[in-house]
């Protein structure tokens, strides 16, 4: 049985221009999506900024009701049975708001569970362990306005785990957090997946939804761009070899030459402080380096590296080709 | 089954209740809106009334309190809903099995209980600062009048709560609801000294209705039938509130989802 099924759902979004002749503006946020996920399942969500993600799991979570097409949740429609649905599931969405400052972890989750209908005596228990299993046991008693944003988001977890729900909304667990921290984090995530639950999680890090995910789907204007495991997406990008040059204050018309090899799929520049990173897409691998060393010239180069594709470059492809 | 919802609904409401008290001890605009205006309100109204101050004193304690109880009501219940959508909490709050106005109830509860604090400090100020007398005629008529006033004003602040799921902009509407129910229902004195016109317009207001139990039986200007009256009004208003804000969430929180005004993106 699936846990989460989603069937030709759409979000309009209407606003509204101008003071005094108005006019509405409609912004299609999710169009016609479709995807099931299986009981057990950890599932990314992938997309650009703007692309519906967060409005798919607002839906999902009976904060919005879609403009139309419909969704099931254990088998409870998100509209006509939301309360049913609000039991069974837990979410987060990424950042620190969602919390009450002024009150302390320990006195958030007890009123957090007390909203869930927690018995009383479940979460006397339940509280120190959760405080316990995000690692915020000995500052349980602080208040929340002191703590750091990696603090914050693992109270977060402990809140959305309470009534122990089988279903998780995570949307952009990791964002903003140190590298420990997020590290931390998906251990959390990987831990519930092993516990059984249903995990729907939304990212910008690739590498976070290829180490996590058993199936992503790629979203792109609200559209369904691909649906597969890690492993699937990435034969989106077996055709190539991505290959990595460090250069110092490369001109742009050098940037261009590459572009324009006949062996080069893309190129695109990552800027690390004084250094750029230069990622050559090529079906040819190794063989047009030469081709390559000789549009550079005198330009200052550092390391050279040639690797397989990974999920990034198979998403980067993806998106674009539907842009 | 009842009897079980019954008990969850009283659980939340008093962990709601609870909650609202400890945040509000610690906020500045709140503590202003339940102590320091009140009492500056009473301190005005005794210096205006100086010379009958002696006659009036319970009158002035009794009105000023029910300026706290009233600016309370309209300001920080409204805001409360205002101030979960800032801190992204309204989102969790409906997202939760537990119904909406079971968690506005508990935060009306706990606002009108700490604005009763004011009364207190009115109360104190006239009499200790002022050295003014102070009896209540019928204290168990005016227990009476004051638990059916927390109840009127709980559920009529369950009709604002909705207003503001729907529409943070209503908020703009907050001050011009203020001085006229001071004015209107007789907190500060007596609505005779209204223009006529205006008297149906008192009569429509719940606030009013609690005014007039409150200073008649503390003053003992209303016989028990008058008093009952005003009691009888203050149920059918608390009923009628009470319908009302339930028809409003429903059709709001509906409106809120479609048009996702929960959040502030």
């Amino acid at each position: 049985m699936n846990s989460i099924e989603v069937e030709h759902l759409k979000r309009i979004y209407t606003t509204t221009i101008g003071v005094i002749k108005r006019t509405k503006k409609e912004v299609v946020a999710v169009d016609d999506l479709s995807f099931s996920i299986p009981k057990g399942e950890l599932f990314g969500l992938l997309g650009p900024n703007g692309a519906g993600k967060t409005t798919t799991i607002k839906m999902l979570t009976t904060l919005l009701i879609p403009t139309a097409g419909a969704a099931r949740i254990e088998g409870y429609d998100i509209v006509e049975d939301a309360r049913k649905v609000r039991s069974s599931i837990g979410f987060i969405f990424g950042g620190e708001r969602g919390l009450y400052w002024r009150l302390s972890a320990a006195d958030n989750l007890r009123y957090f569970s007390s909203l869930y209908f927690v018995d009383p005596e479940v979460s006397r228990k339940r509280i120190p362990y959760l405080l316990e299993l995000v690692g915020l046991k000995d500052r349980a008693r602080e208040k929340v306005e002191g703590y750091s944003r990696g603090m914050k988001q693992r109270l977060h977890i402990a809140r959305t785990l309470l009534h122990d729900p089988d279903i998780l909304f995570l949307d952009e667990p990791t964002i903003g957090l140190d590298p420990v921290g997020a590290r931390e984090l998906r251990q959390v995530v990987r831990g519930l997946h092993s516990e059984g639950k249903t995990i729907l999680l939304t990212t910008h890090y690739m590498f976070e939804a290829d180490e996590l995910c058993e199936r992503i789907a790629v979203i792109n204007k609200g559209k369904l761009v691909a649906l597969d495991s890690p492993q699937g997406l990435k034969k989106h990008v077996e055709d190539m070899n991505v290959l990595e040059i460090e250069v110092f204050g490369i001109q742009q018309d050098r940037i261009e030459s590459i572009r324009s090899l006949p062996l080069t799929n893309s190129v695109s520049v990552i800027d690390r402080d004084q250094r750029q990173l230069l990622q050559i897409h090529s079906p040819s691998g190794s063989e047009i380096l030469p081709q390559i060393m000789a549009v550079l010239g005198d330009q200052p180069t550092g390391r050279v590296a040639l690797r397989e594709p990974t999920l990034e470059d198979a998403y980067v492809r993806l998106v674009k080709e539907e842009a | 089954m009842k009897q079980r919802k019954f008990r969850t609904a009283l659980g939340v409401i008093f962990s709601t209740f609870e909650m609202t008290l400890r945040q509000n001890v610690i906020d500045s605009f709140i503590l202003f809106t339940i102590l320091v205006q009140p009492i500056l309100i009473a301190l005005l109204a005794i210096w205006m009334l100086r010379d009958q101050a002696a006659n009036h004193a319970i009158f002035i304690v009794i009105g000023s309190g029910m300026t706290g109880l009233w600016s309370s009501l309209l300001f920080v219940s409204g805001n409360s809903i205002n101030v979960e959508r800032w801190i992204g909490t309204l989102e969790s709050l409906v997202a939760s099995p537990s119904p909406l106005p079971w968690v506005i109830l508990g935060k009306n509860l706990a606002h009108v209980t700490q604005s009763l604090v004011s009364m207190i400090l009115s109360y104190f100020l006239a009499a200790l600062i002022f050295n003014l007398e102070l009896d209540i005629v019928n204290p168990g008529v005016f227990i009476g009048s004051l638990m059916l006033t927390i109840v009127a004003f709980v559920c009529f602040g369950a009709i604002i709560a909705p207003i503001f799921v729907m529409n943070p902009g209503v908020q703009g509407f907050q001050n011009a609801m203020e001085f006229p129910v001071y004015i209107l229902c007789g907190f500060l004195f007596p609505i005779a000294m209204l223009p006529e016109w205006t008297t149906p317009l008192s009569y429509a207001l719940s606030p009013y209705w609690a005014a007039r139990a409150l200073h008649g039986t503390s003053s003992g200007a209303l016989d028990l039938p008058e008093v009952l009256f005003s009691w009888l009004m203050l149920v059918l208003f608390s009923v009628g509130s009470a319908l009302l804000s339930a028809f409003l969430f429903r059709v709001m929180l509906r409106k809120a989802r479609r048009e996702a005004t929960l959040g502030l993106e």
